[in-house]
């Protein structure tokens, strides 16, 4: 009897569990196997902020139940980084030394925060809210009431901006080119969104550039941001949300194509015809703007992973995206983003 | 009996004979040539074919000046090349392999054996009796300079004529002082030339009123080398509609090699507030970080295929990255777009896709029709390439289709006696590549100047009693370069930006060193095959085999694996998977594992 077909996936997101399901139910038979980084099974990241009203324990965020992976026959590997992925073998290498073979490999790695190169030096004095681990230690080291200093502002984190002001604490937004990321704002627009924000209770302060974070003087809060013009800013937590940059490390010496992200067709194959991208990692090709470009929002990211994995198993389907990509000012005077929508 | 037997019967014995009590032995075996070539991947991927583990082991053994000659003896300028080589080494090193981590820190260990040895410390050099031939030199760069110091050791009476008013070429006008200070360039170009090297600057060799024809230089000297470089900008091809071909006729617009040599000529250079820098070399990220400090706010470097794909070191494009400049990719400038007063407003880009591999392992880009879309910037530097120039030469020399002068693999050109080495000869690469050329055409004119070879290549090996390393070294995480403050970078184009390893960053990257010089090798007429090695072994490295491949050339080639023990014929440590652990040399009952050292030397003839 031949094989079964094995369907790696990398990545357990909203692109990765799309695709999975997807593929379960097209070809029943296959051996699929996804692996994550990440410790827990599958959650949704727009959840995160529910860690601020009171959600913490993982299981309740959970997006299904244990037994989902087994019921479906897919197995999860947690814990598991890759390092490497060799498109002429069709081999996975783990971090751990293991080596893994794929027919099909679904690349849903998705991004991670970007922080601009000249912070890095202070990325320990930063904390972070990409996965729930992180949320916690954040929601753990910001004191009730306490206030947060956002560093540009992107979607992600006026999200959970919006939550935080709505359970008691100040969030001073340090606003940037990379606020409401990622929205393209026209410059004639740019001070309605934020006086909207101002509007939501956000702090604004617009213009600034941040040159440097250290550790807040005794009896004050624990953080200090300063700027190119000397002044600074106090506040208990400094977060970054300058956009997502792909996780595509691993698959630099995979042979497919990459720019910032892995470049692929409509139909989200890669130059190696085993090899597709799906939801943060991934540039398409948009013959309407003649650019490889990216999609995000969960909307996006999970009808890339569904459409992905049809094409994997035979379709030919083009990835189209969600129509409406504006943000808006609601009739509420607050601003509105499908980016937000699941 | 098959002939893969006749093979592992074959290699049984060990390459070349060792004497009977230990101690250092020479072997010109092929197959101990071909071990050190394939074994040792920093070293033959090193232009200069610099002994790395070597110097690596001298900096763990904090004999900085130790580590500093074995450098030096392939590549005369170690503590330039320890800040701005290209490091192709790093690429092959075996700790970056899939399932080893990172890279080792090769070159900044290599500035660390520079700046940590002692303050006068004494420079090695062994010199030929005088041989009476005299070679003149044309170009102060670094193939000519490295050429200059291994001709005057080897014994001649060089002289070099430069054109500028200081010697180093590319090194002194191309490359910014906060990459290369040129207190460190001065006395290691002084250290190189120090010999008896006649420099003459301010010299142009040529065909006008006040040069120096070639043919005269020929007539002086027994030898001429020409290291003239690639010290011409390549011309960007822009659509027409702005009435000029030359970019740099519009104001605000200049080739960044020009930029580059204009400012450090002495010339002032001022740039715009939003300024775009076109290329993906090192010169294009040095006009990028120059721009910044010339007080620049919006730098761009815009290139034609993605960062993956340039040939920078992604440390250079970090700093770049940090210190506020930004990369875009996948575009390629189609036209200049100028105000009527002929003021640059902006370029025009075309969107690329990524296409094939080019010859020369670079990738393609493919600009999309209707892709075009505009840039607005003030200033535009344009880096995308340089060329060779030979409208000096009185001399007809034949040219290969690039329009370069062409040598054989001795710098010979189709002249006798007219030699030509460097980017000269090769087109633009690096400045160790440049290095390495240089130093091989020194070594093919002594050849030619003599009527025989005076030196050859062969392996030193010398027993070492235990490993050097502990398993432990291989979980040590890479030790970044330390760097000045963003804050301090911008205050002056001096101010170098990466400040060198102090003594305990030195000692801790060395350890994450796996000393591939070191072979590990079973006696298997002691083995007793209980397979102990194979059970402590961190990779797969120790393999049972039919036998070993003899390749036409006499070298090692495949393992000829088994898993039928009636078909081993031995136990063989594979040192291409082998990290030099030690831990089956420790294990081993019979102590049939032997460890030596393998190393290239010169040897006179």
């Amino acid at each position: 009897m031949a094989e079964a077909t094995h369907n790696v996936i990398i990545g357990n997101g909203s692109a990765g569990n799309g695709a999975a399901i997807t593929l379960r139910e097209r070809d029943p038979d296959s051996r699929i196997t996804i692996i994550t980084m990440s410790s827990l099974p599958f959650y949704n990241r727009y959840d995160l902020p529910r860690v601020f009203r009171g959600c913490h324990d993982w299981r309740e965020i959970l997006v299904h139940p244990p037994e989902y992976y087994d019921d479906n026959r897919i197995t999860l590997r947690r814990n598991s980084r890759v390092i490497d992925v060799d498109g002429r073998s069709r081999t996975i290498t783990f971090a751990h030394n293991e080596v893994m073979h794929y027919d099909q490999l679904l690349v849903c790695a998705g991004g991670r925060g970007y922080l601009p190169e000249e912070l890095s030096d202070y990325y320990h004095l930063m904390h972070g809210f990409h996965s729930f681990e992180s949320a916690m230690i954040t929601h753990d080291a910001l004191p009730q009431g306490g206030t947060l200093l956002m560093l540009g502002g992107d979607m992600i984190g006026l999200d959970l901006a919006r939550t935080l002001i709505d359970v008691g604490y100040r969030v001073v937004l340090l606003a940037n080119e990379y606020t409401f990321w990622p929205h393209r704002i026209e410059p004639e627009e740019r001070d309605g969104f934020l006086a909207a924000l101002e509007r939501m209770g956000l702090e604004v302060v617009d213009g600034m550039h941040p040159v440097a974070i250290e550790e807040g003087a005794a009896g004050k809060p624990a953080r200090r941001v300063l700027f190119d013009d000397g002044s600074d800013v106090d506040g208990d937590v400094v977060m970054p949300f300058y956009g997502l940059m792909p996780t595509a490390e691993f698959m630099l010496g995979s042979g497919v194509d990459i720019e910032r992200g892995l470049l692929v067709n409509p139909q989200l194959q890669s130059t190696d015809p085993r090899i597709w991208a799906a939801g943060d990692v991934c540039q398409i090709w948009s013959e309407a703007d003649k650019e490889y470009r990216f999609y995000y929002g969960w909307t996006n990211v999970r009808q890339m992973g569904e459409v992905a994995a049809r094409n994997v198993t035979g379709a030919s389907e083009d990835f189209k995206g969600v129509g409406d990509e504006r943000l808006h000012v609601g009739k509420d005077g607050y601003i509105q983003s499908p980016f937000w929508e699941y | 009996m098959s002939e893969r037997r006749n093979r592992e019967r074959e290699t049984a014995a060990p390459a070349a004979a060792a004497p009977e009590a230990g101690g250092v032995w020479y072997s010109d075996d092929p197959r101990d040539i071909g071990w050190v070539k394939e074994n040792i991947p920093c070293q033959s991927a090193c232009p200069a074919g610099t002994n790395i583990p070597g110097y690596i082991q001298a900096i763990m053994e904090k004999k900085y000046g130790q580590a500093y000659e074995i450098n030096r003896e392939a590549n005369v300028l170690p503590g330039i090349l320890g800040r701005i080589c290209s490091r192709p080494c790093e690429e092959f090193c075996r700790h970056a392999q899939p399932g080893n981590g990172e890279t080792v820190n090769i070159c900044h260990l290599k500035r660390a054996s520079s700046d940590l040895k002692h303050v006068g410390h004494r420079i090695t050099e062994s010199l030929y009796g005088p041989s009476g031939k005299r070679v003149a030199i044309v170009g102060a760069g670094p193939a000519g300079v490295a050429a200059a110091h291994d001709l005057s050791l080897l014994g001649h009476d060089v002289a070099i004529f430069e054109r500028e008013s200081d010697p180093g070429g590319m090194l002194r006008y191309g490359i910014p002082a906060f990459r290369l200070p040129r207190d460190i360039l001065q006395v290691e170009l002084h250290n190189a030339l120090r010999l008896g090297v006649e420099l003459r600057t301010g010299i142009e060799i040529g065909k006008g009123k006040g040069q120096l024809p070639l043919a005269k230089l020929r007539k002086d000297f027994d030898a001429v080398l020409l290291s003239t470089g690639s010290m011409a900008s390549v011309n960007l091809p822009l659509k027409g509609g702005i009435g000029k071909d030359d970019p740099d006729s519009i104001d605000s617009v200049e080739y960044g090699l020009y930029f580059l040599m204009g400012l450090h000529r002495g010339e002032k250079k001022t740039v715009g507030k939003r300024v775009a820098v076109v290329g993906a070399g090192f010169t294009a990220l040095d006009c990028a970080r120059v721009a910044k400090r010339l007080g620049g706010t919006e730098v761009t470097i815009h290139i034609r295929t993605a960062e993956e794909y340039i040939p920078v070191t992604k440390d250079e494009i970090f700093e770049c990255k940090r210190e506020g400049i930004r990369i875009k990719g996948l575009r390629s400038p189609s036209q200049l777009v100028v105000d009527d007063d002929g003021r640059l407003r902006g370029i025009e880009f075309a969107q690329n896709r990524l296409g094939g591999w080019r010859d020369n392992g670079r990738r393609q880009a493919i600009p999309i029709e209707g892709s075009e879309f505009f840039e607005p910037c003030d200033t535009l530097l344009i880096a995308i390439g340089q060329r060779t120039v030979n409208d000096y030469l009185d001399v007809k020399l034949e040219l290969d289709r690039w329009g370069s002068v062409k040598a054989d693999e001795n710098g010979q050109t189709s002249r006798k006696g007219i030699f030509a080495a460097g980017d000269y000869v090769t087109g633009p690469t690096t400045i160790i590549e440049a290095i390495g050329n240089g130093r091989r055409v020194a070594a093919g004119i002594d050849t030619w100047l003599m009527g025989r070879q005076r030196r050859r290549q062969v392996v030193r090996i010398e027993p070492v009693a235990e490993p050097l390393r502990e398993r432990g070294f291989d979980f040590i995480e890479r030790q970044h370069m330390p760097t000045a403050p963003l804050s301090e970078r911008n205050k002056a184009l001096t101010n170098e930006v990466e400040t060198g390893y102090d003594e305990a960053l030195a000692a801790t990257e060395s350890k994450r060193c796996y000393l591939c010089n070191l072979k590990y090798q079973i006696d298997i007429d002691n083995c007793i095959y209980c397979r102990a090695c194979i059970e402590v072994a961190p990779k797969n490295c120790i393999k049972l085999v039919e036998g070993v491949e003899i390749r036409n050339d006499g070298t090692y080639g495949e393992l000829l694996e088994t898993k039928q023990w009636d078909e081993v014929g031995a136990i063989w440590i594979d040192n291409n998977e082998c990290i030099r652990c030690g831990a089956c040399f420790m294990v081993c009952p019979t102590r049939c594992i032997s460890i030596t050292r393998n190393e290239f030397v010169t040897q006179d003839i």
